[in-house]
């Protein structure tokens, strides 16, 4: 071998495919193989430092980097949003580290991250919604120590989670949970679902597409596999709605999408838009095909 | 976007083995396809992409009888850094089905811990067959499969959330049933 080769050599770095060692991404397989094997449960794993601090998904982002295949096609979305800076870079993070396809179109990904929103299209088979978890854990709020809220699960001690929500009922007629609603997952654990909104909750139970959470500080994975019964915590008196604004969308007219409120001039006047973006623009053009006819 | 990043054929390769395991995992009772690769002879394609897409050196491997060779111990140490365990301390447990037998030496996990259990890879072998019923999790109303003693996998199934997962492998094609799956026996004549 002559210097010039040599030096060519040098130059030549091999890359791990999606950022992570295999080492790391083998102890993360495993957890997501047995959540999936176990839905709903919590599967600790050791949490790796990612080039994004706490709070940017990187939870997420370690699932996606244990699951993706070079012929995927990326979506991610960001409150339903897919050009907002978390979104945008989590996208261009993935591009570089595994140079897969990208596309803001729900029906044409194969993976989708997603943080806070399930989109409004219906997924398929073999697609997979992973999601950024900031606490998985749904029994923290009214048990700090880990040890005993693991004792709960595998008790299924949830009597204090359905006295906290009856005492919502009490206090304002209502379940005022409207973020993270706790849901059981096939009979069995309480999970929580991720800050989505509970107009969300439902498309969550027997839904075809593959669903993976994963919480980057707490470090934790679980899974919901399609086809399982997801369901919202109610009470009979007080059965679960999915509450939404009884509004429709000012760009796409959409009513059975969930909307966020904007106030769009200075004295306050509110508007409300789909917060899933894809959707709308979806939307818009079916409109202006139905009116080209 | 074009491709300046040589990424290393493992992590590829390791990739793609794993997603079709995911969606083995989430789709029971459903076919799925996994590569070639080099392996001992004895061992199916599908037996070892599992093992080496999922053992570590954290990781304890049973190999049954006529699995446990020194080729297959070699192999399997050499890729994966695993250690060759017992039955009762195995992660992962490779064999055909009688020589798995009996399956309550197998860890099932623990209340707080359901996931410290054992998985088992099931080579394909001429035990009987039997028509069953199964559905739950990953199963779109109910799917008819053919398994081993039904029996075993009806009680495994009613220690939920405990339990053992099950990979069944034949050459290219492995099929999952995990403890969530729930059956019964269509043949009366069982
Ligand atoms: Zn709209």
């Amino acid at each position: 071998m002559n210097d010039m080769s040599k030096d060519k050599n040098i130059d030549i770095q091999i890359y791990n495919f999606a950022y992570l060692d295999e080492n790391t991404k083998r102890m993360i397989r495993r957890a997501l193989l047995k959540a999936l094997c176990i839905p709903g449960y919590q599967v600790p794993f050791s949490s790796r430092e990612m080039p994004m601090p706490y709070g940017w998904g990187t939870g997420g982002i370690q699932v996606t980097s244990a699951c993706l295949i070079p012929k995927d096609v990326l979506k991610v979305i960001d409150q339903g949003a897919d050009d907002t800076t978390n979104a945008v870079s989590i996208r261009k993070f993935f591009q570089k580290t595994a140079n897969v396809a990208v596309t803001e179109k729900t029906s044409d990904a194969s993976l989708i991250q997603t943080r806070h929103r399930i989109p409004e299209t219906k997924l398929k088979e073999q697609q997979i919604l992973v999601y950024q978890v900031p606490i998985p854990e749904p029994l923290r709020f009214l048990e700090p120590r880990e040890t005993e809220t693991r004792k709960m699960h595998a008790l299924s001690e949830y009597g204090l989670m359905f006295v906290k929500l009856y005492e919502d009922i009490a206090k304002h007629g209502h379940i005022e949970t409207a973020y993270a609603y706790p849901v059981k997952t096939n009979g069995n654990y309480v999970t929580d679902p991720s800050p989505i909104p509970k107009f969300d909750n439902p498309k969550m139970n027997n839904n075809p597409a593959i669903q993976l959470f994963g919480a980057g500080r707490e470090q934790r994975i679980y899974a919901i596999p399609p086809y399982t019964n997801v369901k919202s915590l109610d009470f009979e008196d007080y059965p679960f709605e999915a509450m939404k604004a009884n509004f429709k969308c000012s760009i796409c007219g959409s009513s059975d999408s969930y909307l966020d409120e904007i106030i769009v001039s200075d004295d306050g006047k509110r508007s409300y838009i789909c917060s899933d973006t894809d959707y709308c623009k979806e939307q818009t053009q079916l409109n202006s095909k139905e009116e080209d006819q | 976007m074009e491709n300046n990043y040589p990424f290393s054929e493992e992590s590829i390769n390791s990739s793609i083995s794993f997603r079709s395991l995911v969606n083995a995992t989430s789709y029971p009772g459903r076919h799925f396809q996994i590569s070639k690769l080099k392996k001992p002879n004895i061992l199916s394609n599908a037996a070892a992409t599992i093992l080496i897409t999922l053992c570590d050196n954290e990781s304890n491997v049973y190999l049954s009888k006529d699995f446990s060779t020194d080729e297959v111990k070699d192999w399997l140490i050499f890729n994966t850094g695993a250690i060759v365990s017992d039955k009762q301390n195995a992660d992962f447990a490779v064999g055909d089905w009688e020589s798995l037998l009996p399956l309550d030496e197998f860890k099932t996990g623990v209340p707080e811990y359901p996931e410290r259990s054992t998985t088992l890879i099931i080579e394909e072998s001429n035990y009987k067959k039997i028509k069953c019923n199964i559905n739950g999790p990953g199963i779109k109303d109910k799917l008819q499969i053919e398994l081993p003693n039904p029996e075993l996998f009806i009680n495994n199934s009613h220690l939920y959330p405990l339990g053992l997962d099950f990979y069944f492998t034949n050459d290219l094609d492995i099929l999952s049933i995990p403890r969530s799956t729930k059956i019964s026996v269509t043949n009366s004549e069982y």
